[in-house]
């Protein structure tokens, strides 16, 4: 059957059609920048984070603001830590994954050109205490641990382990091991020099954890001291999670509270209820966004119903002169199919418009990301999926239209 | 007429109840979304003092360097004033009303032997703080401007802490421990906490926060007590809150008429130039500006960006309900062509069947209304869930039902106005032929 009776037959009663082609066109432009907005809210919590974090404890609250935590102090709560009966590893640190009170931001230019801002995670042995997977490289050697805020080590370039997608970004393909980084401000200078790499390592930055971002992390080789801040990841026995947990709040409480300023609460919670905490705001804002869509989706679904329903009625006539003409159900079926196709089709090119036009005009206004044209295609097949379920049940119905309708009398 | 019309509209849609059923859904979820939303934004943007904010202004001056450069992430060093300049325009007094302030948090130590110390937040501010915003008191009163000059070290309690401390007793009189220092209390306010809270700085949470206890600000200042807002320096000088090159205070007047607020303008721009005389502004004079309450409520942009998109795109969703509505009641008008032919022909009018059409649509609309009152419900207490702090304002009051229940209608009247003008063309003589 050729397009040009589809057309034909839409043109003379272009009323009906049009609405539906309206609809689709507007639900379609909804649809895309509700998507994207809930994969921009997801994506951070769908990105690995390269930590195994079934048995980590992180700690932190222990901020000191009149006075700076000393290397003495801080090595004494390691020490404390692992006397804890079920802890494996334990490590002081500056920066760690789902721990979002300290951010600590560099950026570094590799010879790729691409400048790249990471947070960096400093602190003591991190990588076998966070449990991160190295893919190439070493870590650190005891020797290249030096004290945070000291002189120690000026001049030679500082070691750092990065990730698989940092150093595919600073890099290219080539080997980032022994490569020497600096910041885009200071070109000269030791810079830093990459000694391992490891497959992920979520950043602590949550809302830049988007488009690829989310692994733009950098291990520093550093003993927390001279610091006001102050944070500790804890591995433990799988078997002991819950005894090593509270022998962990014990510990941190003896060994800190005195020094801490009265009435604050330090906290030790295990990864994955900070996850849960740090995801919160998240889940709620995506719920809403699947919210939206779906009800989206249904009264579209329902309007396309709905008024298919009622062409099909109108053309009850004309469906039994075709069928009395020769045509079989599957014609009947596919015509109607087709008919539909065609008019969510147009209503899609409209959306898929309307949708990049509406995404710009609100970034204007808002701090939006731009609409990756890529999701266009993404809302425009759902749309059409949609418009071919929703008129399944009118065109069956169409399809069993009898031909002797046409020769009676309406 | 009407009562017939309502009567024959209630059987026609009693004839179809799937369709109906499916048009009331549509618009109460269009309606519910968008009520939802419009809410929300409703409580954020509401006036946090009716009556008052029309008379209050907010001074805004430009001490900083001409090469001071502005972090994206970092606030706005200009949005406060700094010691000097506080202390100028407060004994200008050219104000009816005047009051510098800064939020600060501080130690409480009860009395009570067993109750551990806490962590409460409160403001550091001038006398004519309570009388300027009307902050009722329960129990005697504010500090005078001679307790100000004196530093006096007294302390106004909102009800709740006051309760916390001394229990039912009185606490006017009293000592308490806040920090280092004991406080004689004065007075005792209602917890008062206008939404938002428009006096505080940037970093305050806006919709949640509450100030527990009022100090005066020259005994934060002498005994340089804990500030919980911005502090934004410019200069390696040393710092301090006495510091001209520090920005931390929040100021505010009252001024009632507006040859005061023209004067008041006028002395700003005259103030910075004196400054940049001095040498201490180095940017343009006419950089100092006045905003009023709402004003500056709408330069801060208090709104977060993620709650207007949410409206935008509950009113396109309830735009995609509206013809969604217009399509199926053109569906259902126009099944009714033999129906209308009878009643034309008998010798209704064009305009009456408009008017019938219109009163059926108009019932899909309250019906649709009901239901998006419920749904927005919903989606409010769905609101009060979230972790955001302006969740626990997200509630419906009577204008904002009364506002869903209009709009309702309006949406599905304006939505049915297509359907019954082509239902009411359609030519008697053809249809009745062919019945």
């Amino acid at each position: 059957m050729s397009i040009r009776i589809l057309f034909s037959s839409l043109r003379r009663n272009s009323l009906m059609p049009s609405l539906v082609l309206l609809q689709v066109a507007l639900a379609c432009a909804i649809l895309c920048n509700v998507l994207f907005l809930a994969w921009q809210q997801m994506e951070p919590m769908l990105a690995p984070s390269g930590v195994d974090g079934n048995d980590l404890i992180l700690v932190d609250g222990l901020d000191a603001p009149d006075r700076a935590w000393t290397a003495a102090e801080v090595q004494a709560g390691t020490d404390a830590l692992r006397t804890v009966p079920g802890v494996r590893a334990a490590s002081a640190a500056l920066g760690l994954p789902m721990v979002v009170s300290f951010v600590n931001m560099r950026a570094f230019r590799g010879p790729t050109g691409a400048a790249v801002g990471v947070n960096v995670y400093e602190g003591y042995d991190l990588l076998d205490t966070l449990g991160l997977q190295l893919v190439s490289g070493r870590n650190f050697l005891p020797g290249e641990y030096r004290d945070l805020n000291s002189e120690q080590g000026k001049g030679v370039p500082e070691p750092v382990i990065i990730t698989q997608s940092l150093a595919r970004q600073l890099f290219g393909d080539a080997s980032p091991l022994g490569q020497v980084l600096h910041s885009p401000e200071e070109t000269k200078g030791p810079g830093s020099v990459v000694v391992g790499v490891v497959r992920h390592l979520l950043r602590n930055r949550m809302n830049v954890a988007t488009d690829g971002r989310a692994d733009d992390t950098v291990l520093t080789p550093e003993r927390v001291a001279t610091s006001p801040w102050l944070a500790y990841a804890v591995r433990v026995d799988p078997a002991m999670r819950e005894a090593a947990l509270r022998g962990v709040r014990k510990a941190i409480e003896s060994q800190f509270d005195s020094l801490l300023p009265v009435g604050s609460k330090p906290k030790a919670e295990s990864y994955a209820a900070r996850r849960d905490k740090v995801f919160k705001s998240r889940r709620a804002t995506l719920e809403l966004f699947a919210g939206v869509a779906l009800t989206v989706v249904i009264v579209t679904v329902i309007g396309i119903m709905g008024l298919t329903g009622f062409w099909v009625q109108k053309r009850t006539r004309q469906i039994g002169i075709r069928r009395a003409l020769g045509a079989r159900r599957i014609d009947i079926l596919r015509y109607f199919l087709a008919e539909n196709a065609l008019i969510v089709g147009i209503g899609v090119v409209l959306g898929m418009t309307l949708a990049y036009f509406g995404n710009a005009w609100l970034m204007r206004y808002y701090e939006l990301p731009r609409l990756p044209w890529t999701w266009l295609p993404l809302g425009a097949l759902l749309m059409l999926l949609l418009g071919q379920l929703a008129v399944l049940s009118p065109a069956l119905r169409a399809a069993r239209v009898p031909p002797v309708v046409a020769t009676r009398s309406v | 007429m009407f009562g017939y019309y309502l009567d024959m509209a209630w059987r026609s849609l009693k004839r179809t109840p799937v369709l109906t059923g499916l048009m009331v859904l549509a618009i109460g979820l269009g309606i519910g979304a968008s009520m939802t939303m419009l809410t929300v934004l409703h409580v954020m943007t509401d006036d946090p003092m009716p009556g008052r904010s029309a008379q209050l202004y907010t001074p805004h001056l430009d001490p900083l360097p001409l090469n001071h450069k502005q972090g994206g992430d970092s606030p706005d060093a200009s949005a406060n004033l700094t010691w000097p300049d506080a202390m100028a325009l407060l004994q200008s007094h050219r104000a009816t009303r005047q009051a510098a302030m800064a939020g600060g948090t501080l130690l409480v130590h009860p009395a009570q032997p067993g109750q551990q110390p806490f962590y409460v937040d409160g403001r550091y501010t001038t006398a004519d703080f309570f009388t300027m915003f009307g902050v009722p008191f329960q129990r005697g009163g504010g500090w005078r401007a001679t307790d100000d000059a004196a530093s006096a070290h007294v302390v106004v309690l909102a009800a709740s802490l006051a309760r916390k401390l001394f229990g039912s007793a009185d606490a006017v009189g009293r000592m308490v421990q806040l920090g280092d220092n004991d406080y004689r209390v004065l007075g005792v306010v209602d917890d008062w906490a206008p939404k938002p809270m428009f006096y505080a700085d940037a970093t305050a949470k806006h919709y949640s926060d509450a100030d527990l206890f009022f100090l005066p600000l020259s005994v934060a200042v002498d005994k340089d007590l804990q500030l919980n807002g911005n502090q934004s320096s410019w200069s390696k000088e040393a710092l301090g809150k006495h510091s001209g090159s520090m920005s931390w205070l929040q100021f505010w007047m009252q001024l009632d008429t507006s040859a005061q607020v023209s004067a008041y303008r006028q002395y700003l721009v005259d103030y910075s130039a004196q400054q940049k005389a001095l040498g201490r502004f180095q940017r343009p004079p006419t950089n100092a500006k006045l905003y009023t309450l709402m004003g500056w409520l709408a330069h801060q942009n208090l709104v977060p960006n993620d709650v207007r998109l949410q409206l935008w795109l509950a009113l396109g969703f309830l735009f995609v309900c509206m013809l969604n509505i217009v399509a199926l009641l053109l569906a259902k008008f126009l099944r009714r062509g033999g129906e209308i032919s009878v009643r034309r022909a008998l010798g209704a009018r064009q305009r009456d069947i408009f008017v019938q059409l219109g009163i059926e649509s108009a019932l899909i609309g309250m019906a649709g209304g009901a239901l998006g009152v419920l749904i927005a419900q919903l989606g409010l207490w769905s609101i009060r869930q979230r972790p955001d702090d302006y969740a626990h304002l997200a509630q419906m009051d009577g204008a904002m039902l009364l506002g869903t229940l209009a709009l309702a209608v309006v949406a599905s009247v304006l939505a049915g106005l297509l359907p019954a003008w082509r239902a009411c063309r359609v030519a008697p003589a053809l249809q009745l032929k062919t019945m």
